[in-house]
């Protein structure tokens, strides 16, 4: 039989939760997605360790009204944006501030499986 | 992406077009259509037919190092060439696309002629574009797209719609104070549910647009950037309502949370101020008469006079502050601003309006085509992979054909950059299409031709003169504006047949109803994960036949729910079983976008996949093993074991590769171990003892394990065929296999055939893999152990050649190879599972379809070459071939036992 044992895993948190988000974002993007104006994109996220991945990712901005959505899409370096749960917008209300703020962004929502 | 290091250029538009540098230029030139990276191009030429010419709208490219187009942009090079080649205009619009470069570039040209000392090549001072078109058909995306070729940040898009046009230059605000304190506090009890029910209703009755109300009639959502600036009237009423709500939440005392309105200047001032693009949308059904103070400033902003200076009519109304007047200068003209006007046409809908015709004199719009099948195609392209593929392929045919390999990796480049731009990763799916464009290519053909049909149908206006006419009584202009085809509508589809859902099986499926205990959840097989491109085109096209369905047979229009499918067939739809021997080479739409990840060509990311397989087959064999997928075995190692498998030709000598987990050999980085087929009736013929034992064969699980691995998987299906029967048959000709690698070489099989009454035996052809209908069956047999011992077990295969895909019938097959199996386009079905017989029937029924009816008696013929169905529990039973595979008591007449194969070495070195 083989013996081979798991060897210490040193890779670095900050890497593990890179690739972690990287995972994340590629299993939002599987369960689809709504075209918004302009090229930016609408994935759904499920609720759980996946949104939390993608929530604590560098470089992503989490709005949770309609007031903070405006702030980030107008914000160059917030390219891609999460939305909780239990952000007071509808997906409509998404698609409507992106057809006023011509960018692309790439927009993830969480939601319950 | 390795980011160049460029300098900082952010700022550089915010500068007077008069103040720019020639150090200035040289950061912002960024070409595009030079003769090493052309640029498409559409419009009319010249085209010369047998001696006539012909004027002709043809798809042809830029490519001038003299005179590119140019792109005076903030953005590093790679990040401009990305959008603008991934993001491009569908054709049609590609003229107006160069003529919007153009104009933002005259001006900046000619800053640059004076300061190289050169008579200026142009006075031109217009710093707008206005477009006429179809909703939906990409005006202001277009607006947009070009601000984003030109700086990093977001364009805003005023959307006109009823609203008063001087409100572009003055416009009466709702003031919140510093830092929205209002709103964010009216949102935090939004969100707390902790708003006072009178102050629920009072938001209610906020304009319509700027309050969202959900199912229950709760407030959901606050659009406060649509209501501060929601129009003079509009901001009057709120600022009353919104009074009264911060007084009943006692928000009035709280410091900061000011609430006062003011006027300001409108948006087209601030972009003019900031340097920046503005896309003036939907003009056109702006409210009528309200835009009389802007005539001047369109004078203006064309280029027809200097300056002009326009007053605040709202300065000291209602006690407002703000500006009591602006002046617009030519020499304050900033390099970033640009104004897009885009309109809809007249026909669209009541509350679009014809212009004056002084705007449309001094604007002079460009009205779009409507979309020709080469847009449609670009589109679909772009919406499925992300950038226009077919666009792209048209225009470099030649290039991209001498060189696919490479023209697939450009088009990955600029994916990959455009995705590093947006900040996210390419969508697997997008990957996995991408890497297959010329299926792409194809499918998004053929989609093209069929929705360009579609929009011909139900285009009320066209119908009686675009060969439609009998759809006159169906297609009124209601229908046309509800269900015409748009790019919207495309949009939907290609958004619906993404995610992974339930599928209707086809109705000739068998099914098993067990009627038993349904009063307990069912168990559910262990869940297979799977690829989302695997399947696509199969979505897609059962998308597309229930929206055809929904909008036109089941609202009783059932001549246009007719059409409609013929069309869907004569674009190749569907994958349309044809009679036998006349399968088309063209693949339909769904076969060209139902792509396995094994498909990919590229033998490194074969071996990638196929390590990942074979370590978790291994890990699950024997639990005892915690290594890595790297421990076990190297990607590289892996890559030689693929690379040897992909050379040797070993269908003639029914040579296998089969999974290896000897832990010696294994471990020295032998991931596969060489095997072969012994036909017993060989060693009968020749009157001989079987020379090997039950310890010689190779085990069940380890050649199902090869099915599941990509190009082994293959290449085994290619050598399991029969070879012997016929030659044995004959007596004339020396049978072959059974040739370990000492022997000399086997003589081939199926030579001088003439006269042999198998030769009209189509049964034996299906057992030799050389059916013209593409179908084949045999069976082998391999060592399998479980709680009744060791023993040798059948293993069936059925194989459908053309279409790549087989049924394999044997014992419980490790569950991490499942989801292989489906990449594979391998159905692999346990004999003892209670549903068996059903899964068996429902893949043989797939397998044979379109297939003569008689074609799975040959199929059942064929089997009993090998297998004995002369079973004393069969008698008189009359079995079909589905009972035959999953009875174990089937013996194998003269096996074809599958046994390693130690002489040839031990597998790929």
């Amino acid at each position: 039989m083989m013996q081979i044992n798991r060897q210490e895993n040193d890779m670095p948190t900050e890497t593990l939760k890179e690739v972690g988000a990287a995972v994340a974002q590629q299993k939002a993007m599987e369960r689809g997605v709504r075209f918004l104006p302009h090229g930016s994109r609408l994935f759904s996220v499920a609720t759980g360790w996946e949104s939390t991945m993608i929530r604590q990712d560098k470089g992503v901005v989490s709005c949770d009204t309609l007031l903070t959505l405006e702030e980030a899409m107008q914000d160059e370096d917030a390219r891609v944006i999460f939305i909780p749960m239990d952000a007071l917008m509808t997906d409509d209300d998404i698609e409507k501030v992106c057809q006023r703020n011509g960018i692309v962004k790439t927009l993830f929502k969480e939601v319950t499986e | 992406m390795t980011k160049k290091k460029t300098k900082d250029t952010a700022a550089l538009l915010k500068k007077k077009i008069t103040e720019l540098t020639a150090d200035d230029f040289a950061q912002l030139e960024k070409p595009l259509g030079t003769s090493s990276r052309p640029f498409p191009m559409w419009g009319p030429q010249r085209i010369e037919h047998g001696g006539r010419s012909d004027i002709e709208t043809v798809l042809s490219f830029i490519a001038s190092d003299s005179n590119p187009l140019m792109i005076f942009s903030e953005r590093a090079y790679e990040e401009v060439v990305a959008l603008a080649y991934c993001d491009m205009p569908v054709p049609s619009m590609l003229p107006i696309f160069k003529d919007g470069l153009e104009r933002r570039a005259d001006p900046l040209v000619r800053q640059k002629d004076i300061i190289e000392g050169r008579q200026p090549q142009n006075e031109n001072f217009n710093r707008t574009q206005m477009m006429i078109g179809d909703p939906g058909h990409g005006k202001s995306f277009l607006g947009a797209l070009h601000g984003r070729l030109r700086a990093k940040g977001s364009v805003e898009i005023f959307d006109c719609g009823g609203k008063n046009m001087n409100d572009l230059l003055f416009e009466m605000v709702l003031d919140f104070g510093a830092g929205d304190a209002l709103p964010k506090a009216i949102d935090k009890r939004l969100k707390a549910g902790a708003l006072e029910e009178i102050s629920v209703g009072l938001l209610k009755a906020l304009p319509s647009k700027a309050v969202t109300v959900d199912a229950d009639g709760d407030v959901k959502s606050i659009d406060w950037t649509y209501l501060k600036n929601a129009g003079a009237e509009e901001v009057q009423a709120a600022f009353e309502t919104l009074k009264k709500v911060s007084t009943v939440e006692g928000l009035d005392n709280a410091g900061g949370n000011a609430l006062g309105m003011n006027s300001q200047f409108g948006p087209l001032i601030r972009a003019y101020q900031e340097n920046r693009e503005i896309v003036l949308d939907e003009y056109n059904k702006s409210r009528e008469g309200s835009d009389n103070a802007l005539q001047t400033v369109i004078q203006f902003m064309i280029g027809e006079i200097r300056e002009t200076t326009v007053d605040n009519p709202l300065k000291n109304k209602d006690n407002t502050s703000g500006p009591s007047s602006f002046t617009f200068k030519r020499e304050d003209m900033g390099a970033g601003f640009f104004v897009t006007f885009t309109g809809n046409k007249t026909e669209d809908g009541l509350t679009t309006r014809s212009l004056n015709k002084s705007v449309y004199d001094r604007l002079k719009p460009d009205t779009l085509p409507d979309p020709d099948v080469i847009d449609w195609q670009h589109r679909i392209c772009q919406m499925m992979v992300g950038l226009p593929v077919s666009t792209l392929y048209t225009t470099f045919k030649d290039e991209a054909d001498k060189d696919p390999e490479a023209f697939g990796e450009w088009l990955m480049w600029l994916r990959k950059t455009k995705a590093e731009v947006e900040g996210s990763p390419v969508p697997e799916l997008q990957e996995t299409l991408l890497t297959n464009w010329q299926n792409v290519v194809q499918a998004s053909e053929k989609l093209a031709l069929f929705y360009d049909r579609w929009a011909g149908m139900t285009d009320a206006e066209k119908i009686t003169y675009n060969g439609n006419a009998e759809l006159i009584e169906e297609v009124d202009e209601e229908y046309a504006k509800k269900e015409g085809m748009s790019f919207r509508r495309i949009k939907q589809h290609l958004e619906e047949a993404i995610p992974i859902r339930s599928r209707m099986e086809p109705v000739d499926s068998p099914v098993k109803l067990d009627m038993k205990s349904w009063s307990k959840s069912p168990k559910l097989a262990e869940k297979v994960e799977e690829n989302p491109s695997l399947h696509f085109g199969s979505r897609l096209v059962e998308y597309i036949e229930r929206m055809t369905y929904e909008k036109s047979g089941s609202v009783g229009k059932n001549k246009l729910y007719n059409k409609l499918q013929k069309a869907m067939e004569e674009y190749g739809l569907r994958d349309i079983s044809l009679q036998e021997g006349a399968r088309s080479r063209q693949k339909s739409v769904e076969e060209s976008l139902n792509i396995s990840a094994f498909s990919d060509r590229d033998l490194g990311k074969q071996a990638i996949l196929a390590r990942k397989i074979f370590c978790d087959f291994v890990r699950q064999m024997d639990p005892e093993i915690k290594a890595e997928d790297d421990q076990i075995v190297t990607s590289k190692k892996f890559l030689d074991a693929l690379q040897y498998v992909s050379t040797k030709e070993t269908a003639p000598t029914n040579e296998l590769f089969v999974a290896n987990r000897d832990p010696e050999s294994l471990y020295a980085g032998n991931p596969l171990v060489a095997a072969i087929i012994k036909d017993a009736a060989v060693y009968a013929a020749a009157d001989k003892e079987l020379d090997f034992s039950l310890a010689d064969l190779v085990h069940h699980d380890d050649l199902i394990a090869s099915f599941a691995l990509p190009t082994v998987g293959a290449k085994n299906l290619s050598s399991v065929w029969d070879q012997n029967i016929r030659p044995m048959t004959r007596g004339d000709a020396k049978p072959v296999a059974n040739d370990d690698g000492n022997a000399d070489a086997t003589a081939p099989a199926n030579q001088n055939t003439a006269n042999n009454p198998m030769d009209h035996d189509e049964a034996m052809y299906i057992s030799e893999n050389r059916s013209s209908h593409g179908i084949a069956t045999t069976s082998v047999q391999v060592l399998y152990t479980d709680e009744d011992g060791e023993r040798p077990v059948s293993v069936h295969i059925v194989r459908n050649e053309q279409r790549g895909k087989t049924l394999v019938v044997s014992e419980k097959a490790p569950s991490k190879l499942l989801a292989a199996f489906r990449e594979a386009g391998v159905i692999h079905v346990d004999r003892k599972d209670p549903m068996a017989k059903t899964k068996i029937e429902t893949a043989l029924t797939d397998l044979t379809r379109g297939m003569p009816a008689t074609i799975k008696d040959r199929l059942t013929d064929a089997f009993k070459y090998r297998n004995d169905e002369d079973a004393e529990h069969l008698r008189g039973k009359n079995p079909q071939l589905a009972d035959l595979m999953v009875d174990p008591d089937v013996d194998m007449l003269y096996a074809k036992f599958v046994v390693k194969n130690n002489k040839r070495a031990n597998g790929p070195k």
